[in-house]
C-alpha cells in the first residue's frame, strides 16, 4: 500500500536518516576489495537483502535482538547482583543463567554471520564494525571469567565471589552498553550500502 | 473503525478516568482506606498505558479531517501541543503510580505521608487539569458551539499553560534535528529492552520451572528495575514517535506492538491482583509454580517476545494502514 499525498502535512510523511551518501572524496582512491562483491552475488546473499519474504533479512535481524535479549539481559542480572543490588537474591544459583547468555552468543554468532554475508560491504567497509566486534570480544572474555573465577568453584562464599567478580562485573556492564552502542551506529555510519 | 472512531472512543479515558483516579486516591487519603488507595495507582497506570494509543490515534484523526471544511489547522495545532505536555504528566503520574505501587506491596501496612505521596497528589492533579484543557481544545476543533471566541489565542490560566505546551512541528523538528541523537534514542531503547528482558525473564523462567535452584521470593527485587527498562523504553519510544508520527501510525506493526504492550499490562493486573501472586510470592528454592502462575509466566515472556518482534518488523510493515 502506498500512502497518499499528505498534502503540506509534512510531518505525516516518513524520515529515515541514513548515512551520508556514497561518493568518492578527492584524493579518496581506496575502491573495497572485489570478494565483498562475490559474497553479495551470492545466493544466499541476494535472497537475504532482496527476499519480500517476512523470513529474510528482518528474521535475521530479529533472532539477532532476541539473541541480544537473552545474552545482555541475563548478563545484566548477574553483573548487578554481584555488585550488591537486590542482596536477598542468592548468588550461587545464578550460575543457570549463563546457558542462557551462551544461548544467546550462539545465536548472535550464527545470525550475525547471516547478516555479514547479507551486507558484507556495508560491514566491513566500516570502522565501527570491527569496533563493535572488538568490544564483543572482550565483554565475551569477561563472561568467561566471571564464569570461570565466581561460580566455578561452589565451595566460595557469596561474599568472596562478590569480592571477585565486582571488577569484571563493571566491565561486563561498559562492555555490552559499549556493543549495543557500536551495533546501532552501524545503521548510521555506514558508507557502502552495497558493493558501488 | 477509522482513526477519528478509535480517537473519540480512547480519548475518554485519559479525560474522564484521571478524575476518577485522583477522587479514589483522595477518598483513600482521607478515610485513611489503603483499598482504595491500592485503587487509585492501578487505575493510573492503566490509564498511562491507555493514554499512548489515544494520541497515536490522534494523529490518525487528524490526518483524516484536516481537509475538511470548518477544520482549523491552528486549533488541531493547540489541541496536539496541549494533549503533548498532557501525556508527558500522565506518563509520570503512572510511573509514580508504579513505583508507589510497588513499595505498598513491600511495606504493606500503613502509609503516613511522605514524599512520594505527596508527589503522586501534584503529578494526579496536574495530570486531571492538563487533561481537562486537551479535551476543551479537542472539542474546539469540531463543536463552535463551545469556543469563547473568533480567534485561537488563549486567555488567562489557559495562556500559561499554553506557555508549556509543546509545538508539535518544533518537537518534531527537534527529534530529527540530528542522526546521532536519534541513535542515541534508539541505543537507549535497545538497552532498556535489554534491562528488561533480562530482569522479567529471570522471574518469568523461573515460575515456569527453570532455574530451580533460585527461590522465587527474593526475584522480586528485580522488579524495579524492570520498571527502570521499561520507564526508558517508554520514554525513548514517544520521542522517537513525535520525530515520525505518520511513520509509525500508519503502520499496522506498530499498532499491534501497543497492542501487545497493553496485553502485557493486562497479564501483570492478573498476576498481582488475583490470588496467583500470593501462592508464588514466597515460592523457595526448588519449589514449584502452580499451573495458573506457569500460564501467566509464559504468556508475559511470549508477549515481550512478540513486543520486540513487532518493534522489529515496523520498519518492514512502513505504510501497511491506509490514511484515509
Amino acid at each position: 500500500m502506498v500512502n497518499e499525498d499528505l498534502g503540506g502535512d509534512s510531518r505525516l510523511l516518513v524520515y529515515i536518516p541514513s548515512a551520508s551518501g556514497v561518493s568518492y572524496r578527492r584524493g579518496d582512491d581506496v575502491v573495497p576489495p572485489l570478494f565483498l562483491q562475490s559474497i553479495e552475488d551470492s545466493g544466499l546473499s541476494t535472497w537475504l537483502r532482496e527476499s519480500e519474504s517476512p523470513f529474510a533479512f528482518y528474521f535475521v535481524l530479529l533472532f539477532h535482538t532476541f539473541g541480544l535479549a537473552l545474552l545482555v539481559g541475563a548478563n545484566t542480572v548477574v553483573d548487578l547482583r554481584i555488585l550488591g543490588y537486590v542482596p536477598e537474591i542468592p548468588l550461587p544459583p545464578l550460575k543457570g543463567l549463563f546457558r542462557i547468555m551462551w544461548l544467546g552468543f550462539a545465536i548472535n554468532a550464527c545470525t550475525g554471520v547471516l547478516l555479514l554475508i547479507a551486507y558484507p560491504t556495508k560491514a566491513l567497509t566500516n570502522p565501527v564494525f570491527y569496533l563493535k566486534l572488538a568490544i564483543i570480544g572482550f565483554a565475551v572474555w569477561v563472561m568467561y571469567m566471571i564464569e570461570d573465577r565466581v561460580f566455578a568453584d561452589s565451595r566460595l562464599d557469596e561474599s568472596t565471589m562478590m569480592a571477585r567478580g565486582a571488577g569484571l562485573a563493571k566491565w561486563s556492564i561498559c562492555l555490552w552498553i559499549g556493543a549495543i552502542t557500536a551495533g546501532r551506529l552501524l545503521a548510521y555510519t555506514y558508507k557502502y550500502l552495497v558493493y558501488p | 473503525m477509522s482513526f477519528a472512531h478509535l480517537h473519540l472512543l480512547l480519548n475518554h479515558f485519559p479525560i474522564i478516568g484521571a478524575i476518577i483516579a485522583l477522587g479514589l486516591f483522595l477518598t483513600g487519603f482521607v478515610g485513611q482506606n489503603e483499598g482504595l488507595r491500592r485503587a487509585s495507582l492501578i487505575l493510573f497506570v492503566a490509564l498511562a498505558l491507555l493514554t499512548l494509543p489515544t494520541f497515536f490515534s490522534g494523529i490518525g484523526a487528524r490526518a483524516a479531517i484536516k481537509d475538511q471544511p470548518g477544520i482549523s489547522a491552528a486549533l488541531m495545532d493547540r489541541h496536539e501541543g496541549a494533549a503533548m505536555l498532557a501525556l508527558f504528566v500522565m506518563e509520570i503520574t503512572g510511573a509514580l503510580a508504579l513505583v508507589g505501587l510497588w513499595r505498598m506491596q513491600r511495606t504493606s501496612g500503613q502509609q503516613r505521608w511522605s514524599g512520594s505521596i505527596v508527589t503522586i497528589l501534584i503529578f494526579s492533579i496536574l495530570t486531571v487539569g492538563l487533561m481537562a484543557r486537551v479535551g476543551n481544545t479537542g472539542g474546539d476543533i469540531r463543536h463552535p458551539e463551545i469556543r469563547t471566541g473568533e480567534s485561537v489565542n488563549d486567555t488567562g490560566l489557559s495562556a500559561l499553560v499554553h506557555v508549556f505546551e509543546p509545538s508539535p512541528d518544533r518537537f518534531t523538528e527537534l527529534m530529527l534535528i540530528s542522526k546521532w541523537w536519534w541513535a542515541f534514542i534508539m541505543d537507549l531503547h535497545f538497552i532498556g529492552l535489554a534491562l528488561l528482558i533480562g530482569t522479567v525473564g529471570v522471574l518469568n523462567l523461573r515460575l515456569l520451572g527453570f532455574l530451580k535452584r533460585l527461590p522465587v521470593a527474593p526475584l522480586h527485587g528485580l522488579m524495579p528495575w524492570a520498571m527502570a527498562g521499561f520507564g526508558i523504553n517508554v520514554l525513548t519510544g514517544l520521542l522517537a514517535y513525535i520525530g515520525m508520527p505518520g511513520y509509525y501510525t500508519f503502520n499496522i506493526a506498530f499498532w499491534l506492538k501497543i497492542l501487545a504492550i497493553l496485553l502485557v499490562g493486562l497479564n501483570l493486573a492478573v498476576f498481582y491482583l488475583t490470588d496467583v501472586f500470593p501462592t508464588v510470592e514466597h515460592l523457595g528454592a526448588g519449589e514449584d509454580a502452580p499451573m495458573s502462575a506457569k500460564f501467566l509466566a509464559g504468556t508475559t515472556l511470549f508477549l515481550w517476545f512478540a513486543v520486540i518482534t513487532l518493534g522489529r518488523y515496523i520498519q518492514s510493515y512502513n505504510g501497511t494502514i491506509p490514511v484515509r
